[in-house]
């Protein structure tokens, strides 16, 4: 094999350990936990606190984190009540230091809202909305929080894991209920739920 | 003797009132439309809907906008016409079954989003594909990019009238096809990058194909510029329209040539160098005002530099596999298959299920020729991804749109639409 060997991801460094640095040493006891992983730290934060994290973030000098990457959501309906349902993932990039980061907000199925940073960037106004559209997820003090990706009627949020898209699994002597016409059909057989 | 009265001049007729009543009688209109004044001078504002259906958006995307007489006040684009849910078909799909998915969002560069997937899903499994492989994506993936940029160039200038330059534009991106149809059989979805390699080794006429298509289409860029970059009518319509600032660009999470076009030297292939980026020698073209013109010198510049990397990937092509040994992913060889009973247990497992990464959450992004196109995958350690959230650079950069279009005629409108190279399948996915 010819040509320079290629460097291992090892030698890197890890991707969002500056934020995590930069909260836990301006705003003290605030990170509920971090973990680093796939070298990349992830840094989960109380809700009530966002908006703080996100401007500390984006104004401090040893952060400039100031490009808004995606919001999502992750859906896991079966650890309540142990753990909240929903999993909001924020990432935000700084050019400046050439890193991103992490940050995960929990919120609960009974109250899956959370502020809306969109005072704090422009662009969080269409990425919030994809994430309320496919997730139910509120950003309270959004000015027009409304579905983008989806026709404005349509009901339900298609990413939630309880959101039934799929197709009908194929029919064997144990699910023989599966090959009777749609309508003759039990009740209960409206699809694969995950 | 009788005095007549005098002569009363006749009535005289008013045209336009006849009409009128007689437009009435017509409609059967009694009354109502009376109240309504026909004139008003006011400084009320116009809504106008373009699109979806209209040429210059580029696919399906609509804009209602607010005009001022020709200028616009305000903007609102409406997405979601393309919408398919490809993250709820990944999250039923096993891992190699999203690929194909993968090609089809942004689907005038769908290497990169193969590549984008991979390399994350790689990530999530501590695999690194041989340096061949590496190679041959950073070779296909500059290729892509130029045919990319050629078809963006092309349709951009018949947005403004110019329909010179599209023609010359697909008669070179023809040849950018014909090299997908060589390695992979497949023209535009080709799904030639694979978790762990490739879907197979290049033929031996690639070589050829490629490297006259290196020593051509330096002269044929220099063609392109030859036709618009100095031509009077195309800096009068570009030259200082649509500008953004730098912070602007920031803050509306626009990357890519937007983000260059202001001045910041951004690009993921120097800042966070995957598949052996770091390799090659290239520089960053950047310019200063951030309007249509500098991004529309700022993507030709760039096809200059993905000859440059295609040209020292071909000259350094190292030899032997494409694809990993890896077992969690890679089928067992055929003379193993043979004669061992556990290799073609493992070759059934991995073929009807697929392979299985570990519990985690990674996050992969690619320079692709509209920006930073990411993939964030969670894994529940299942065969099939527990979420896969795409970070599509057209949904950000599209949504500066309003901003960039405030205060410019509707003429205009159409210009920066073009310049911010949307693909909606990548807006909507």
């Amino acid at each position: 094999m010819t040509g320079p060997v290629a460097p291992s991801a090892a030698t890197r460094p890890v991707s969002g350990s500056r934020a995590a640095d930069l909260i836990a040493r301006e705003l003290p006891g605030l990170i509920l936990r971090r973990a680093v992983a796939y070298g990349e730290e992830t840094v989960w934060i109380p809700r009530e606190r966002l908006v703080e994290v996100c401007r500390l973030l984006r104004d401090h000098r040893d952060g400039r984190y100031t490009v808004p990457q995606f919001v999502t959501a992750v859906d896991w309906p079966d650890r309540e009540p142990e753990e909240p349902r929903f999993d909001i993932v924020y990432q935000l990039r700084s050019l400046e230091f050439n890193d991103w980061c992490r940050l995960i907000v929990q919120v609960t199925e009974d109250d899956p809202s959370v502020p809306t940073l969109e005072r704090v960037f422009a662009g969080m106004d269409w990425l919030e909305r994809e994430t309320y559209d496919l997730l139910g997820i509120i950003f309270t003090g959004h000015h027009d929080l409304k579905r983008i990706l989806m026709p404005a009627d349509w009901e339900g949020h298609p990413l939630r894991k309880d959101y039934v898209s799929f197709g009908e699994p194929v029919a064997f002597t144990h699910n023989l209920d599966w090959a009777l016409p749609a309508l003759e059909r039990p009740p209960e057989l409206t699809g694969e739920s995950r | 003797m009788t005095v007549l009265p005098p002569l009363e001049p006749p009535p005289q007729k008013d045209l336009a009132s006849e009409q009128y009543e007689r437009g009435r009688e017509m409609l059967g209109v009694e009354s109502g439309l009376d109240s309504v004044d026909l004139v008003q001078l006011d400084d009320s504002t116009m809504e106008l809907n373009m699109g979806p259906q209209h040429p210059s958006t580029h696919g399906v995307l609509r804009l209602v906008l607010e005009l001022d007489g020709e200028v616009v006040k305000k903007c609102k684009p409406d997405v979601g016409f393309l919408h398919t849910g490809f993250e709820k078909d990944f999250e039923r799909h096993n891992y190699q079954q999203c690929i194909p998915y993968t090609d089809r969002m942004d689907y005038l560069s769908p290497l990169f989003n193969n590549l984008g997937f991979s390399l994350a899903v790689e990530k999530l499994l501590g695999i690194e594909v041989p340096l061949r492989a590496q190679y041959i994506r950073v070779l296909m993936c500059e290729l892509t990019r130029i045919a990319s940029h050629l078809l963006w160039y092309g349709t951009s200038a018949l947005d403004l009238g110019a329909t010179s330059p599209f023609i010359y534009a697909w008669r070179d991106r023809e040849k950018l096809l014909d090299i997908n149809e060589l390695v992979s059989g497949v023209r535009m979805h080709t799904s030639f990058i694979r978790v762990g390699g490739l879907l197979a080794d290049v033929p031996d006429e690639f070589y050829n194909m490629v490297n006259e298509f290196v020593l051509t289409f330096p002269r044929l860029i220099d063609q392109h510029e030859m036709l618009i970059t100095k031509n009077p009518i195309w800096r009068e319509r570009t030259v200082g329209l649509g500008p953004i600032t730098v912070d602007d660009a920031m803050n509306y999470g626009a990357t890519g040539p937007i983000l260059r076009a202001c001045g910041i030297p951004y690009d993921l292939r120097k800042a966070h160098p995957y598949s052996s980026y770091d390799h090659f020698d290239f520089d960053i073209p950047i310019a200063r005002n951030g309007d249509v013109y500098d991004r529309y010198l700022v993507r030709m510049q760039e096809m200059r530099e993905s000859v440059k990397i295609v040209k020292q990937a071909l000259d350094n092509m190292p030899d032997g596999p494409v694809n990993t040994t890896d077992r969690r992913v890679a089928l067992p060889p055929r003379n193993e298959i043979n004669t061992s009973m556990e290799s073609l247990i493992h070759h059934f497992k991995l073929v009807t299920e697929g392979m299985r990464p570990p519990i985690g959450q990674v996050y992969q992004a690619v320079e692709s020729p509209r920006g930073e196109l990411g993939f964030y995958i969670v894994s529940d350690g299942s065969n099939r991804p527990y979420r896969c959230k795409v970070r599509a650079p057209s949904f950000s950069n599209l949504s500066s749109l309003p901003h960039m279009v405030k205060g410019e005629l509707i003429a205009d409108v159409v210009a920066v639409i073009g310049s911010i190279d949307i693909i909606l399948g990548d807006v909507d996915r």
